[in-house]
């Protein structure tokens, strides 16, 4: 299950968190190697956005080893982005705080597929499913190697959440990255993914959807029949 | 006028550019009262200056900087909120300060005192004025991402610790120019209220920050203005009073 003939962009292993002597994660491993899509499950408080923190570094794992290809660059796109409703930026601002970016602003405006006259638009005008969008124009900017997604909070509705899962996955095809997506939505994770990974706290399996996600580790997982809908 | 008003003048529009311009800073960091509350803890530090006849703005930014590394360790090492720490720190240093100050002395580190600022405190409080601006150039764009979204700052490969403790160096270094003019109590005349009525006015980041820094100069320039010529009303509280009053025009000008 572990060929070396296409280096990884992401090896971890046996990384465990511990935080205020709670555990959080414990004993996760996993690769990931270019343009692979990996979607990690689990139910709420299993550790999925505090994975992906400790992945870029806002937090340090108690033990275990985070190893990224040489010189990858990461695109990370966090749960909750959210803007002072009265900051004075517009959406061409913000995207100009990007360090070293690869793309032009028009370049990520049609790759994102948002209109030019955004550019003025004000970031505190946004529905929190237009700010995804910016943060992942944003994520892109400087052609990262992958991008880790979170999975955005509930006051997205569905349809915008159904949408920046489609223009990730449209994202994920043209430009050519491995993509760490989080959710909870069993249908996305057949569609898109890879590999997954179940989650909770500790980890639950690990593969290809249609051989790791048994009946029996979802049950596991989710403690539940109802969340699993159907399986093609 | 004499040649010290206009080099007081001079002086006073590179502290106001740059108080403003960090002002912009605090106000979208939510950093505001923090930063209030930071200002008074250079009391001892003036007082100590009064004491030993050394410059006070010397003393005020010993004092500032050994608070700003005590609040970012502390805040490092244990669960504290900077803001409570600030809190901590801040009576603390106002009540020992008290001690060591004669009344009017007392009084003048409070409100400040424009025609008892030493020329060398005119040179020294310009040039640090011009280095804050200096490093708020260089570091623009990650200050202003470390502000509005510090969880952005990571897959950057920018330390927000370091940068949150530039912008801690950054508001000691403002404070301690302030002073001179407006007084330890005053301070966030100079930085938050400008930067507040620029964001009221503003519908962008660059406007935002230029008015931040036009309205604390106009601030400034006019309270050192009115009490010259008046000769009886504090240069400090005439400073408030105009940039409250421009804070009270952008609440008519506000932008949606």
């Amino acid at each position: 299950m572990e060929p070396k003939d296409k280096k990884s962009v992401l090896t971890v292993k046996d990384l465990s968190l511990t935080i205020d002597e709670k555990k959080i994660l414990t004993d996760i491993s996993f690769s990931i190697k270019p343009e692979e899509v990996l979607a990690v499950i689990g139910p709420n408080g299993s550790g999925k956005s505090m994975l992906l923190k400790t992945l870029v570094g806002i937090h340090t794992p108690t033990s275990g080893t985070i190893t990224w290809a040489p010189k990858a660059k990461v695109g990370y796109l966090p749960q909750r982005f959210q803007v002072d409703h009265y900051l004075p930026m517009t959406i061409e601002e913000f995207l100009s705080l990007k360090k070293n970016p690869e793309y032009s602003l028009n370049e990520v405006f049609s790759l994102t597929k948002m209109e030019k006259s955004w550019r003025t638009k004000n970031l505190a005008h946004l529905s929190s499913g237009q700010l995804q969008k910016i943060l992942l124009a944003w994520a892109v900017l400087d052609k990262p190697e992958i991008l880790l997604f979170d999975e955005p909070m509930e006051n997205v509705d569905i349809a915008g959440q159904e949408s920046i899962y489609r223009l990730l996955h449209e994202l994920q095809e043209t430009l050519h990255v491995a993509l760490i997506l989080v959710s909870h939505d069993l249908n996305l994770v057949y569609r898109y993914a890879d590999q997954v990974l179940c989650l909770n706290q500790k980890m639950l399996c690990y593969g290809p959807p249609h051989n790791a996600l048994t009946e029996q580790k979802i049950k596991e997982l989710f403690d539940t029949h109802t969340l699993f809908h159907h399986t093609h | 006028m004499t040649d010290y008003f206009i080099y007081t003048l001079i002086s006073g529009v590179f502290v106001a550019v740059a108080s403003g311009l960090i002002g912009s800073f605090l106000v979208l960091k939510k950093m505001t009262l923090m930063s209030d509350a930071l200002s008074h803890v250079a009391l001892p530090g003036i007082a100590l200056g009064v004491i030993f006849k050394f410059e006070p703005i010397i003393g005020g930014l010993l004092f500032l900087f050994l608070s700003i590394i005590l609040i970012w360790g502390i805040e490092n090492k244990t669960k504290l909120a900077t803001e409570s720490i600030t809190g901590v720190l801040f009576v603390t240093a106002l009540a020992v300060g008290s001690i060591l100050i004669s009344e009017t002395d007392l009084l003048e580190a409070f409100f400040g005192n424009v025609e008892n600022i030493s020329r060398i405190q005119l040179l020294i409080q310009t040039i640090i004025a011009l280095g804050i601006i200096g490093i708020v150039a260089k570091n623009f764009k990650s200050l202003i991402l470390v502000s509005i979204a510090p969880d952005l700052t990571y897959s950057e490969k920018i330390s927000r610790k370091k940068l949150e403790l530039l912008l801690l160096v950054l508001i000691a270094l403002t404070i301690s120019i302030g002073i001179g003019f407006v007084g330890v109590l005053l301070m966030s005349a100079l930085s938050i209220i400008p930067a507040v009525t620029a964001r009221n006015l503003s519908k962008n980041l660059k406007m935002y920050v230029w008015w931040s820094m036009i309205i604390a100069t106009l601030s400034l320039l006019g309270g050192i203005i009115i009490s010259h010529v008046t000769q009886s009303v504090n240069p400090g509280v005439a400073t408030v009073l105009i940039s409250a009053f421009f804070f009270l025009v952008s609440l008519f000008g506000m932008r949606k």
